[in-house]
């Protein structure tokens, strides 16, 4: 085993032994916090991956945004704390049937399949993404780019519409 | 590289225009705080222009943005019927009183209508796997707050949600499709992936799997059996306008996409034994048969649940799972026939069901219910608004002389050309048994009396009528005279890059 | 990955050195609990109520409004590593990326959705 690889087992470790306490912790703090480790690991196993521009995007948006927004969302629901989760499987029968299926065909798929590999010495090569993928955004996926922020646009105004305040007499007229 | 950008801008102009207009809407709205109809105004005009804008686009067939647009016929088509059901939402919206009794909600509304209207434009026209997605979310992310408009109504929220949940859901297995197309091809390009799956060194398995994880996200966008939970909950929370929205714009815009998608993505070009116009897919995708039960499920469910709905907006929204279900017919028979028996339809399908939501929010606005017992007698009170709805009804069922009937028959033409009877039967049983239902509202309409009778009549103003009626004027015409939309229909379904 | 060696390093480090002074702490420190050191303050007056409250929506309102600009700045990001390189037209477009934010940060702004009261 070399380093890369003991590197890559901590954080598949990390990863997936967090994510089942997200899920099958019965306190929803606990849950949101382990997800804290799920998060990081991704962004761990990114970084093994030379994909050093998804690693901090996982860890500003996801670690930095999307669980505090998470621990949030518990927070302003009230009882969460004390009420207990019902975490225990409904249907056992079809569900396991359901996965074992799942994850038979996703587990053949990922053996039998012939990946593409890139055959560009750029690529191969590669150490960072960054500066790479700052050329495609302004040439090549410049439409994407741009429709982006018009979607931000549109969660910006969606957010402040949706968490706008019940009593009308408080609200302040624009 | 400029320059090239600069004259692609040329090729989404109605897109731009349309932006525009939504980034005006809101500056307006926020220096003008008094006048709340001058957005109203705004996007009336700013979808105009985009409609002359996009007449200006006929003939183009052509890639913008290094693959990630296509400007072809097909195209148009689909973004004339998109904006076109965008101008008759937005008036409707002006004549909704549930859409005004938000008050200094009016700027968002508009915003969040022609905000859609711009995601589903961009998902007709995608030709590249990213682009796609992300058009997709655009168009679904303001599906979800449009959907969460009215804030009186609990229901609202709700349908907010469990559309937001369902969405999720089902774009993340989209997503998952894709990305393992992207790990097995190397490209997001349409195009690009059949020049790779043509070579045919792509492992079958992994082909179906993402395929079919693909097809999840477009049935969910089209309301498609078993992916359609959300859609009574959403059509009967929502605003009555968005309801009418979603249920034309946004399953057009899904319709188009997957068709494009499957048609550039799956055809093999080089079966050269197949009657012309028709195509088939490559080795290893089995997606007829899975659209066949697709659709055969979705209509029967959709007639089926349909029948026991006493709300008006609820049985509206099976009735489109159902008609969704006819649609696909079109699609599963994999021919340009079938495509434009799509299109055709869907124009039809824009008239006659803007025009029946339309008719239920105007009777909602005097009686504010929608439940089918509070129809009984509303042929004396309001002959122009029954005979409206009668009409609507039955061209919904697909009965002649209405336009229904065009749309139903050139599908049915197309499986029969197709040589797939038993498909075809099962849809002509499954418009038979929605006869029941639309009949149901028709006959408490004129038969039925109410029980404390009154010689109330329902008065509406002109501008009301005039809507009313331009949207039942087609619906007739189209019956009886429907050789253009047909040359049209048949002349749009050239995509960029397919023979 | 050679570039990350210090990194995982420092998080090796840092994980050895919490846990074994965690443990240390139990194994050496006397351990002797009763009621009136448990207490959350000691020598205070005894707490009343739980301390886990509800918090204001205004709070989610500002968690949201902060991830979506987030997403802003990841997009600045690979556009600034290459700044130069991508020249006056690669700027025009960030502008107008940012200028369509702007936009919806005015909408904020003049809506009143970050007033405290």
């Amino acid at each position: 085993m070399n380093l890369y690889e003991i590197v890559f087992y901590f954080f598949a470790i990390v990863t997936v032994g967090s994510a089942a306490v997200v899920v099958f912790s019965r306190n929803i703090i606990y849950s949101a916090f382990s997800l804290l480790f799920t998060f990081f690991g991704v962004a761990g196993l990114y970084v093994l991956l030379n994909a050093d521009f998804l690693a901090v995007t996982q860890l500003l948006i996801y670690v930095g945004g999307i669980l505090v927004l998470l621990l949030f969302g518990v927070m302003l629901t009230s009882n969460t704390i004390s009420v207990e989760l019902k975490t225990g499987t409904l249907h056992i029968l079809p569900a396991t049937i359901l996965v074992a299926l799942l994850v038979g065909l996703l587990t053949a798929t990922f053996w039998t399949a012939d990946w593409f590999m890139s055959k560009r010495a750029s690529d191969i090569a590669a150490q960072t993404t960054s500066k790479e993928i700052g050329d495609a955004l302004v040439t090549t996926h410049l439409l994407p780019f741009e429709i982006a922020s018009i979607i931000l646009l549109v969660a910006i105004v969606g957010a402040a519409m949706m968490a706008r305040r019940e009593n009308p007499k408080s609200q302040i007229p624009i | 590289m400029p320059e090239i950008i600069l004259n692609n801008l040329n090729f989404i102009l109605p897109e731009l225009v349309l932006t525009a207009t939504v980034l005006v809407i809101i500056v307006a709205y926020l220096t003008n705080r008094k006048d709340e109809t001058i957005v109203y105004y705004l996007s009336l005009v700013g979808l105009v222009i985009t409609l002359y804008a996009l007449t200006g686009k006929v003939g183009e067939n052509l890639s913008a943005f290094d693959g990630m647009l296509s400007i072809d016929p097909f195209s148009l088509f689909f973004k004339i019927v998109i904006v076109f059901s965008t101008i008759v939402v937005v008036i409707m919206s002006q004549h909704s009183d549930e859409v005004k009794s938000e008050k200094n909600l009016q700027g968002e509304y508009y915003f969040l209508v022609l905000s859609m209207a711009i995601g589903m434009m961009f998902m007709v026209g995608a030709s590249n796997l990213l682009m796609m997605y992300l058009a997709l979310e655009f168009s679904s992310l303001t599906s979800y707050v449009a959907s969460g408009f009215t804030r009186k109504a609990k229901d609202s929220s709700e349908a907010s949600l469990k559309y937001l949940l369902y969405g999720a859901f089902s774009s993340g297995v989209m997503l998952y499709g894709i990305s393992i197309l992207y790990g097995l091809t190397g490209t997001l390009s349409i195009a690009g992936i059949n020049q790779v799956l043509m070579q045919g060194s792509v492992n079958s398995l992994a082909l179906l799997i993402s395929s079919l994880f693909i097809l999840v996200g477009f049935a969910y966008k089209i309301s498609a059996v078993p992916f359609h939970y959300w859609t009574p909950d959403v059509y009967e929370g929502a605003p009555i306008t968005i309801t009418a929205f979603l249920s034309v714009a946004s399953k057009a815009a899904g319709f188009a996409m997957m068709m494009r998608a499957f048609k550039v993505m799956f055809v093999d070009s080089s079966l050269v034994t197949l009657p012309v116009g028709a195509w088939g897919f490559v080795n290893g995708i089995h997606l007829q048969q899975v659209l066949i039960v697709l659709s055969v499920l979705t209509m029967t469910l959709g007639n089926l649940v349909a029948l026991w709905q006493d709300n008006l907006k609820r049985m509206l929204a099976y009735s489109s799972i159902a008609q969704a279900g006819y649609m696909l017919l079109g699609v599963l028979v994999l021919g340009n026939d079938g495509t434009a028996a799509v299109m055709i339809y869907f124009v039809v399908y824009l008239f006659m069901n803007l025009g029946a939501f339309y008719v239920v929010m105007l009777f909602a606005n005097k009686i504010g219910s929608e439940h089918i017992d509070s129809y009984k007698g509303l042929g004396r009170k309001s002959p122009l608004l029954s005979v409206a709805l009668a009409v609507f009804l039955i061209s919904l069922t697909g009965l002649p002389p209405t336009a229904g009937f065009v749309g139903k028959w050139m599908i049915f033409l197309s499986l029969i050309n197709a040589k797939m009877i038993g498909v075809a039967v099962i849809g002509v049983i499954n418009s038979v048994i929605s006869l029941y239902y639309y009949v149901r509202v028709i006959r408490n309409m004129f038969l039925r009396d109410e029980e404390r009778m009154s010689d109330e009549t329902f008065k509406f103003p002109l501008a009301q009528q005039i809507l009313l009626v331009s949207l039942l004027i087609p619906t007739l015409y189209f019956g009886l005279f429907f050789n253009e939309l047909v040359e049209f229909a048949q002349f749009s379904v050239t995509m960029f890059g397919v023979k | 990955m050679q570039a990350y060696i210090p990194i995982f390093l420092m998080i090796g480090v840092g994980l050895f050195l919490g846990i074994t002074f965690l443990t240390l702490q139990r194994f050496l420190g006397p351990h002797r609990p009763n009621p009136e050191k448990l207490s959350t303050y000691e020598s205070g007056m005894p707490p009343v109520r739980t301390a886990r409250e509800r918090f204001s929506v205004k709070y989610y309102m500002v968690a949201v409004l902060f991830i979506l600009f987030d997403i802003e700045v990841i997009f600045l990001y690979p556009w600034a590593v290459n700044f130069r390189a991508l020249g006056v037209f690669g700027y025009i477009e960030m502008i107008l990326f940012i200028l369509i934010l702007l936009i919806g940060y005015i909408y904020i702004l003049k809506k009143g959705a970050l007033q405290w009261d």
